[in-house]
């Protein structure tokens, strides 16, 4: 217990339970969305879903992914931030009021985004689909949440501001000028600009939103957790500077790698393969750092399940890290480009590094604002090992399909013959599916028992 | 260096700024947004149809450039910059798993193109495309006519070849089965009307064909080759009943000629980019065995014999 919570009460904290509980919802509505696109791939002709207009494939899909992203990912990455930004200054939240509406807000921007894209409303931009109300609400919730910290931060006691605060001040303020831009906010009617200028801005936010909304928020938490959940000292400051100032330059220059077999002009294809290359130092600052700061004491780390499940996430941020900048190379594109390949690349991005810190976020702080164990530690660790044997088979087995669509149409075959050889993976990675909905499932049981149920199993004893 | 608030937010801003005006201002001004050779506007109805194609998400799964790379998709015109100054929001898409269509108009007729939005498989049985069903005709008519201009001067000149022929064939399907034949047969090039299938028919060959044809033909010419299959209440002139055939001077050349290079103007598409001649002679002789009950297979005039060959019955 630290001096902060003598002064915070369960009132300060119903923001924090607000977006974990968000969070534990919209995965599993995420994911099995996934598992009907999934399942689409592998029968398109299963009565359950043919001919139903907001379940098919092409209209899922943005569901699935904004879901993902903002519903699942970004709510335990906020709910997470709005819990440690007062801790880590000692300061209350400034205003709880009206951190309680910015969850009510943020649901609402997810359901009419999701409830508007299987009405067949979409702005048609990866990750940018949601239409114009939804964006302005979605911007609102960030002015919103950083003025509320704003304040918070100002009013604070403790001088020093330890790095996942300015993690998180980075995040918002990125994210809320990234989905500006990216959505072409001043043109409300199709939320685009004209020609290829138009791809290039919609995969500088295509790119932005993983990079410096997910990011800076999911390394934020990781850098509050593992110091911690050890009980020792960050390694270095100088070494966490190095991170986010880099990450902040190289960044948002990478989209156009997502354009490099594109007419895009090829000065900022170089700026964008350069960049993502030099991605390569703020992703091995924070892991280095991280990695020096907990060496030899992970033992500890997986005696307590939210850092169990933060440090399978730097795994996962280490590998998608190291992929990324590898798969940027024009070489390796002509391979791996518009495959398979690049799907399993975005769910160990998404999913691995940025949910599995925000699942660790969860299970880390909601026994630490309900006074009480977590409902039920073994189904946390059901769910661990769910998710994981699902992300990675579903990795794994896609990785596979990609490279054999990339090779089979290099060396002159069509689409339509390639087709065909991809199917046993396709099933393969619905099964894999099938985990990660499981695990989902357990997931929002377990946490709406931890934070609203009444005590943990086995508490009698 | 000790970080304050201020540094953070205003420092972040100072970073934003130059990256934003490098990665997007700079290059949003600077591409030149002159028309390619082959661009032109839209027409209403084409709009209509983007419009449709962008409500159900196909850019999901269709991209809309042609790479160098892609000599599979024939790559006979790789995209331009100037392809796409009308494009708001740009569908180039990122994903591969239907084939690319910036080149699409034209490569099929408009029945087709029904018959595959009320079910991709009725045309395309290994595709996995979801049926469009549920769109209605008309949308589905304004949906067609953005496909079909889908390569805007190049498109329009394919479509006005397609209205060509599909002008003869539906006349010669008109004038009955021996006249079509007769009209069909006298569309191959000479030589290879007289050209016999140079490969015996063999147990395995067979297989081979018979795989192929539930692959690519059987949507439209149906299970016993009858033109009987679930496409066929859209297409017209209707897929052939290979029975007529028979007793009509069809060859093993004929059968390969109209595989390989498809009958612009019908449904029948090519398949040259799909089947290797193995595969075209294969299920070539399939036909020719299974449904018109005739096979000039390793009939004269015939070259040398190709190595594998074993010893078969009449085989020297």
């Amino acid at each position: 217990m630290t001096a902060l919570d003598s002064v915070l009460t369960s009132e300060d904290y119903r923001t924090v339970k607000g977006f974990f509980a968000s969070s534990a919802h919209w995965f599993v509505l995420a994911a099995l969305a996934g598992l009907f696109l999934a399942s689409a791939m592998v029968a398109p002709d299963f009565p359950l879903y043919k001919n139903v207009a907001w379940l098919v494939f092409s209209r899922l899909r943005p569901m699935h992914t904004n879901m993902m992203i903002f519903g699942f990912v970004g709510s335990a990455l906020l709910g997470s931030a709005y819990y440690y930004v007062p801790h880590l200054t000692r300061s209350p939240l400034r205003s709880p009021g009206m951190g309680r509406a910015v969850v009510w807000l943020w649901n609402l921007t997810v359901a009419s985004g999701t409830v508007t894209l299987a009405l067949g409303y979409t702005q048609s931009r990866e990750y940018a689909e949601w239409v114009w109300p939804v964006d302005i609400l979605l911007l609102v919730v960030f002015v919103l949440t950083f003025c509320n910290l704003l304040m918070t931060v100002l009013a604070r006691e403790e001088k020093l501001l330890y790095v996942s605060i300015w993690y998180a001040f980075g995040a918002m303020i990125f994210t809320f000028f990234i989905y500006f831009f990216g959505n072409a906010v001043w043109n409300p009617g199709t939320g685009a600009i004209t020609g290829m200028p138009d791809g290039i801005l919609a995969w500088f936010y295509g790119h932005g939103i993983v990079g410096l909304f997910l990011t800076p928020l999911g390394v934020g938490l990781a850098y509050y957790v593992i110091p911690i959940v050890i009980r020792a000292p960050l390694f270095s400051h100088a070494v966490s500077l190095i991170g986010f100032w880099t990450i902040l330059m190289f960044y948002p220059h990478i989209g156009t790698h997502h354009l490099l077999q594109t007419p895009a002009p090829t000065w900022l294809k170089i700026i964008a393969v350069t960049g993502s290359i030099g991605m390569l130092i703020p992703v091995l600052a924070v892991l280095i750092n991280l990695w020096l700061t907990m060496r030899g004491k992970l033992g500890q780390i997986h005696a307590d399940t939210g850092g169990k499940f933060v440090f399978a996430g730097l795994v996962w941020y280490l590998f998608v890290c190291v992929q990324g900048p590898f798969q940027s190379l024009p070489s390796v594109q002509t391979v791996t480009h518009l495959t398979n390949w690049v799907i399993g690349h975005s769910h160990i991005a998404v999913f691995g590094f940025a949910g599995f810190i925000g699942l660790g976020g969860i299970y880390f702080i909601t026994p630490r604002i309900t006074g009480r164990p977590l409902y039920s530690n073994k189904l946390a660790d059901i769910q661990y090992w769910l998710v994981l044997v699902g992300l990675s088979g579903f990795f794994l087995v896609l990785t596979a399909a990609g490279l054999i669509q990339g090779t089979g149409w290099l060396y002159g075959k069509t689409v339509y013959v390639i087709l065909p050889e991809l199917h046993v993976y396709w099933v393969w990675r619905l099964g894999f599916g099938v985990l990660i909905v499981s695990g989902a499932v357990v997931g929002l049981y377990n946490i709406m028992r931890s934070l609203y149920g009444s005590g943990a199993v086995g508490d009698e004893q | 260096m000790r970080m304050t608030l201020k540094l953070i937010i205003y420092g972040g801003l100072i970073v934003f700024a130059p990256v934003l005006f490098i990665s997007v201002i700079l290059p949003w001004v600077t591409i030149s947004e002159h028309p390619s050779d082959i661009f032109r506007s839209r027409s209403i109805l084409e709009n209509e149809g983007r419009a449709v194609y962008i409500e159900n998400g196909c850019t999901y799964c269709h991209t809309q450039f042609i790479r160098s790379i892609d000599w599979g998709l024939g790559a006979e015109r790789v995209a331009k910059s100037g392809d796409y100054v009308s494009e708001q929001p740009h569908l180039l898409g990122s994903e591969r798993t239907g084939p690319d269509l910036s080149q699409e108009g034209g490569e099929h007729p408009d029945d087709w193109h029904m018959a595959h939005y009320i079910n991709p498989r009725y045309v395309r049985p290994e595709s996995i495309m979801p049926a469009f069903e549920y769109l209605g005709k008309e949308k589905i008519r304004a949906l067609i006519a953005y496909k079909q201009a889908l390569g805007f001067k190049d498109a329009d000149f394919r479509i006005a070849r397609q209205r060509h022929w599909k002008a003869r064939a539906v006349e010669a399907y008109g004038s009955g089965p021996e006249k079509n034949v007769e009209w069909l047969h006298s569309m191959v090039p000479e030589p290879w009307r007289h050209l016999a299938n140079p490969y015996p028919t063999t147990e395995a060959g067979l297989r081979r064909g018979h795989r192929i044809y539930q692959g690519f033909c059987i949507g439209c010419h149906g299970p016993v080759g009858d033109g009987m299959g679930p496409a066929e209440p859209y297409l017209y002139p209707p897929p052939l009943n290979f029975t007529i055939l028979k007793d009509r001077g069809v060859s093993g050349g004929i059968l390969y000629y109209q595989i390989m290079n498809g009958i612009t103007g019908t449904a029948m598409p090519y398949f040259k980019r799909e089947l290797e001649s193995e595969k075209i002679w294969d299920v070539g002789n399939y036909v020719a065995v299974a449904f018109i009950g005739q096979s000039d297979a390793h009939g004269e005039p015939r070259g040398i014999d190709a190595a594998y060959l074993s010893p078969l019955p009449g085989v020297k």
